[in-house]
């Protein structure tokens, strides 16, 4: 008995006194990539105030981060089709590691780390064959472990579910090829999935939408508390046809796919660029940096409770009581009680994602 | 001239709603849009005519009649939007490029099971994509994997199927695109374009997104990379059209962009200038299925090629969409 205690006190000694946490980088509550007026692409840390805390150097634009669970440490991706990542020392600014992709196969921009930080998932493209993997990485020599596929084309983004012991990944369904650079390739065969996967790569469950829906490419997500998966959608198919950009998923029920009105979703032009739930989980809201808007829905009833006109919104994340969004045009702001407030903003334009980072389980 | 153009890039875009784009959309309309559509409906009506006489993959008649049709296809592909885009029209008349092969698939199964939707269009046209279009007629035309595959009364019913559902498309769009003309000169409320702005912006992305096809995907698939380049990813190759839908692409998009610029005579004079000299080199490669990319020196100038591409792409970023109000933004790359 006493050995065992001793034992648990031992591992948790060494899992957290080496490490210093985030606190000694000041807190942050969230990560977001930027340009910035002196031509630099930097990667912030911005606490629930919108105050800029630190910035680091990166090689090229960002896209996503993935922030460790544990150490101030961050994994900042390049804008697709990139081939590296870098890992980020917060306290000291420095690069600590840079990840390489395997030959013949690319980045996404997006990645998640274990729930004990162990290991990292990245979503890449293994773009000879036109299918989507999931690459492991060890998260202390940032060695390669392996990969799975993702269960199909064109992963962008994933989550670690709240069990800690499954992955849900939006394979967007598009296929590109470097040689190509960003054009699509598929589109009228595009079908675009969430899979849930465990850590081993099984596939769980496969969620596709109906049929007339398959040029809806399911491209970025957010995970409530509870397991409720949330999913925006940028649409590939006619411009005339304005289907939902948001869907909610229970795992082993069917999707709901929530729009707002015509008059206003149709003014969105097929494109969703985050999604987040609210701080208390009530809400859930997707950016439109096309349409210049954030959507905003009860989650319960599913029904529209707010159309907050806002210029190149794209990062998004929950904040307290309701939603913290950055901008391409440099804003910072909180929306809350109805009401979308500017508190910040730095001389930069934000890139499209704000990453909220977890604190210790 | 171009310090002119340069100057007016950076001073309009504040000036960009009062533009009035009223006689440029009716002239893009009226003598660039519309009659394309017009030329590819006879060119597949001849097509269709020509199966029905002759539906060997040998005779000249149909050949000529798929080469003019495939043609006037490419001279409008990059119009990719209102009636072309309805019910995937424009991917059954031209699916590719084709990544996992369903083309040869498809068509392997229809004749493998002597599928009878041949007899109806109706029918066929509820078939795959992939099995559909001008790329599918090319394999059955070209590819002597299908000039012995299953029975010869079957290869000349889906030959037949295939040209009168590409007529049928063809028909379709030119028909539709009468009175989606009128949503596209006079925008409104009620209509796909709210604005004249958003109008232009439609025709713009027209000219981007046909450039970047054909400069990445068109000429990007077949070069693939320096120590691996992949002529056998050509579009079209099997018919020796791959250079040429180069071509024809570039000077259906040099069209679309003078009538564009009309109003900024020193951003036109740029791009045609650029155009002239994209042209120029795709007609002086001589290499129809751009079989080159495997030699260093055959890639290094389909390389100069793409090149030239990609700078008219860079006048039209730079110059002519800031000039006409339209901003890309931070965020809205597709698929970010």
């Amino acid at each position: 008995m006493t050995n065992r205690r001793h034992f648990l006190a031992g591992l948790a000694a060494a899992s957290l006194a080496p490490v210093r946490g985030w606190a000694s980088v000041g807190a942050p509550d969230y990560l977001a990539a930027a340009l910035f007026p002196d031509g630099s692409y930097r990667l912030a840390g911005l606490d629930i105030n919108g105050e800029i805390l630190f910035t680091l150097p990166l090689p090229a634009r960002g896209h996503a981060a993935a922030a460790h669970p544990y150490r101030a440490q961050a994994v900042a991706f390049a804008r697709r089709p990139g081939t590296f990542a870098v890992v980020i020392d917060c306290t000291t600014g420095r690069e600590t590691a840079r990840l390489e992709a395997p030959k013949n196969r690319h980045f996404y921009g997006h990645g998640v780390f274990s729930a004990n930080g162990n290991k990292l998932f990245t979503t890449e493209n293994n773009f000879e064959a036109g299918e989507g993997v999931i690459g492991i990485w060890d998260s202390q020599s940032y060695t390669r472990l392996g990969e799975f596929p993702s269960g199909g084309v064109g992963p962008h983004d994933m989550r670690l579910m709240p069990d800690g012991q499954t992955l849900v990944v939006a394979n967007g369904g598009i296929e590109t090829h470097p040689d190509t650079g960003r054009s699509k390739l598929n589109l009228p065969v595009m079908r675009s999935r969430l899979s849930y996967l465990n850590l081993s790569g099984r596939v769980l469950e496969q969620v596709e939408l109906p049929r007339a829906m398959h040029k809806n490419s399911i491209r970025h997500l957010c995970v409530r508390r509870d397991g409720l998966v949330g999913f925006a959608m940028q649409w590939q198919g006619e411009t005339s046809q304005h289907p939902p950009l948001l869907g909610l998923h229970r795992q082993g029920d069917a999707p709901h796919l929530l729009s707002a009105p015509v008059a206003d979703h149709s003014t969105l032009q097929g494109y969703a660029g985050s999604i987040a739930f609210a701080g208390d989980g009530q809400t859930v809201a997707i950016t439109c940096p096309r349409g210049n808007a954030l959507h905003r829905f009860t989650v319960d009833d599913g029904q529209l409770s707010g159309v907050f006109p806002l210029e190149d919104v794209c990062g998004l994340g929950p904040g307290t009581g309701g939603f913290v969004y950055t901008t391409g045009t440099g804003l910072v702001g909180r929306l809350r009680n109805g009401k979308a407030k500017t508190f910040a903003q730095p001389r930069c334009q934000w890139d499209n994602h704000l990453i909220p980072i977890r604190g210790p389980a | 001239m171009r310090t002119l153009a340069l100057a007016l890039a950076l001073i309009l875009p504040l000036h960009a709603h009062a533009q009035n784009h009223g006689p440029i959309l009716t002239s893009t309309v009226e003598t660039h849009v519309l009659p394309g559509f017009a030329v590819l409906s006879q060119a597949t009506e001849a097509l269709t005519q020509a199966a029905q006489t002759d539906c060997s993959p040998g005779s000249a008649r149909l050949q000529a009649a798929y080469h003019t049709a495939f043609d006037s296809w490419i001279s409008v592909s990059h119009l990719r939007f209102g009636p072309t885009e309805v019910q995937d029209r424009a991917f059954s008349l031209a699916f590719w490029p084709d990544t996992k092969g369903f083309t040869p698939k498809a068509l392997s199964g229809l004749i493998a099971s002597e599928d009878a939707s041949v007899e109806t269009p109706a029918e066929f046209a509820e078939t795959s994509v992939a099995g559909r279009g001008f790329f599918a007629l090319e394999q059955m035309l070209f590819d002597p994997k299908f000039t012995d595959q299953g029975a010869a009364p079957y290869r000349c019913a889906l030959i037949q199927a295939i040209a009168t559902d590409i007529d049928n498309n063809a028909h379709a769009i030119d028909a539709d695109w009468a009175i989606y003309a009128i949503t596209l000169t006079r925008p409104g409320e009620s209509g796909p374009y709210r604005s004249e702005d958003e109008a232009m912006q439609e025709l713009y992305r027209a000219l981007t997104t046909g450039l970047e096809f054909t400069g990445d995907t068109r000429l990007g698939r077949p070069m693939g990379t320096f120590d691996r380049p992949r002529p056998n990813r050509a579009e079209a190759r099997r018919s020796d059209r791959s250079l040429r839908h180069v071509e024809l692409s570039l000077i259906a998009l040099r069209d679309l962009a003078a009538h564009l610029s009309a109003d900024y005579p020193g951003i036109a004079a740029d791009l045609d200038a650029a155009f002239a000299k994209a042209i120029a080199s795709a007609q002086s490669l001589d290499d129809p299925a751009l079989a080159g990319v495997a030699t260093p020196q055959g890639r290094f100038r389909v390389e100069a090629l793409q090149q030239s591409i990609n700078d008219i792409r860079a006048i039209a970023s730079a110059e002519l969409g800031p000039t006409l109000g339209i901003n890309a933004g931070f965020n809205s790359l597709d698929g970010d």
